[in-house]
């Protein structure tokens, strides 16, 4: 953005050393309300004011990694930032509820790494290669 | 530009409205300025000539004419001043141009709409079609019974299944295979399921390093069911009213 009222006014809100942290990651100045904190770290914000944020960049993240990545976000914050539900995981009953007991932990995309997903077959192969017998010597039968 | 493209417009009109009846005789002025001028030089009184007393008149040019004024005569109603043409090509092409050099002008000091991904996401949609997900009952038994009518419906024919009774004598796939390479997120698969089992989740960021990865079986959807639950219920939640 290229406003420097707008740039002032971040400063003078969010502070020097966290605008010193944003200008490293997301490269742009912007304050708004904390609105969670997810079980890796990561920082959520929203700033609902128009004049201060545009429509559509009114949510995001601060990523807790500096390796980051978009699949990082667990799901339940990932529908919040992707503004498919209105309000936030801590405050959703309707996600809270319908979150089961045997929920499995969140993992990130591990593709390029040792742990990458690798395809398996689940099944017994229907194909076989041929394994030749073999008959000892001098046992003609 | 909500104030911008009035004045301009303003602009020109008034110009026009001034130049022409300049030439007009004096008594007609008034009578022009009715329709034409701004309530401001409405506001002055007009001494000479009241118009709302008297005979009613009509502008010199679109008079009634007898025989005398020779009524066959071709009288040129814009010879008093600039042409429809010439008043619509300035007030159509130039207008047009300043308006667009002050939209680009507006544009410079605006600030940029770029969404900082992956910072800041555009929206979804709960019905968002993205990576296979099979679902598990709240109780933890896999929903999927093994139908295969996301087989015989999938277009791309990516979904490969093959299905045992299993010990309890309930019948489950034992193979459950979608190559993610073939398959084109149509979303038939999840409109067929009876029992909702698999469900494209709303996660698109499974880009992979290798083409093997996306090779999915059963263990890597049910996998991605277990992590996402609480997502794909809620949206499915959200959904059902149309459904
Ligand atoms: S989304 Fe369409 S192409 Fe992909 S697996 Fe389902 S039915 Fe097949
Ligand atoms: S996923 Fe649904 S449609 Fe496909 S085999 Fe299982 S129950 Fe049938």
């Amino acid at each position: 953005m290229v406003s420097l009222a707008r740039l002032f006014r971040g400063i003078r809100q969010v502070g020097v050393k966290e605008w010193w942290h944003q200008m490293q990651y997301i490269g742009d100045v912007k304050a708004g309300t904390l609105v969670g904190k997810d079980q890796f770290g990561n920082r959520y914000f929203e700033n609902l004011n128009a004049e201060q944020e545009l429509p559509g960049r009114h949510r995001w993240i601060d990523f807790a990694q500096h390796d980051l990545n978009a699949t990082q976000v667990p799901a339940e914050w990932h529908s919040w930032l992707s503004h498919i539900r209105k309000d936030p995981p801590t405050e959703d009953k309707l996600m809270q509820n319908l979150s089961p007991p045997w929920k499995a932990p969140w993992v990130e995309n591990l593709t390029g790494t040792r742990g990458a997903y690798r395809s398996y077959n689940t099944v017994k192969p229907k194909i076989e290669a041929w394994e030749p017998k073999v008959s000892a010597r001098g046992q003609s039968s | 530009m909500p104030f911008a493209r009035p004045s301009v417009a303003l602009g020109l009109y008034a110009r026009a409205a001034i130049t022409r009846p300049a030439q007009l005789h004096p008594s007609l002025v008034a009578y022009r300025l009715l329709s034409t001028s701004s309530p401001r030089l409405q506001a002055e009184p007009v001494h000479e000539h009241n118009h709302l007393s008297g005979p009613i008149k009509s502008p010199r040019t679109t008079a009634t004419y007898t025989a005398a004024n020779e009524p066959d005569k071709y009288i040129n109603p814009y010879k008093d001043g600039p042409g429809a043409l010439d008043k619509a090509a300035n007030l159509f092409f130039f207008t047009e141009i300043v308006r667009a050099m002050w939209l680009v002008m507006e544009q410079f000091f605006r600030p940029p709409y770029t969404i900082m991904y992956p910072y800041e996401k555009g929206p979804l949609s709960p019905r968002f079609r993205g990576e296979h997900a099979l679902r598990r009952y709240p109780s933890g038994e896999e929903r999927c019974i093994a139908c295969k009518l996301c087989e015989a419906i999938c277009p791309a024919q990516a979904i490969t299944i093959e299905s045992e009774a299993r010990l309890d004598g309930s019948r489950r796939t034992t193979k459950y295979d979608i190559d993610m390479t073939k398959c084109i997120y149509c979303g038939f698969c999840q409109e067929a399921c009876p029992v909702d089992a698999i469900v494209e989740t709303q996660n698109q960021e499974f880009s992979t390093e290798t083409r093997e990865e996306l090779l999915y079986n059963k263990e890597k959807l049910l996998a991605n069911g277990d992590r996402a639950e609480a997502e794909i219920a809620a949206n499915l939640h959200a959904d059902h009213v149309y459904r």
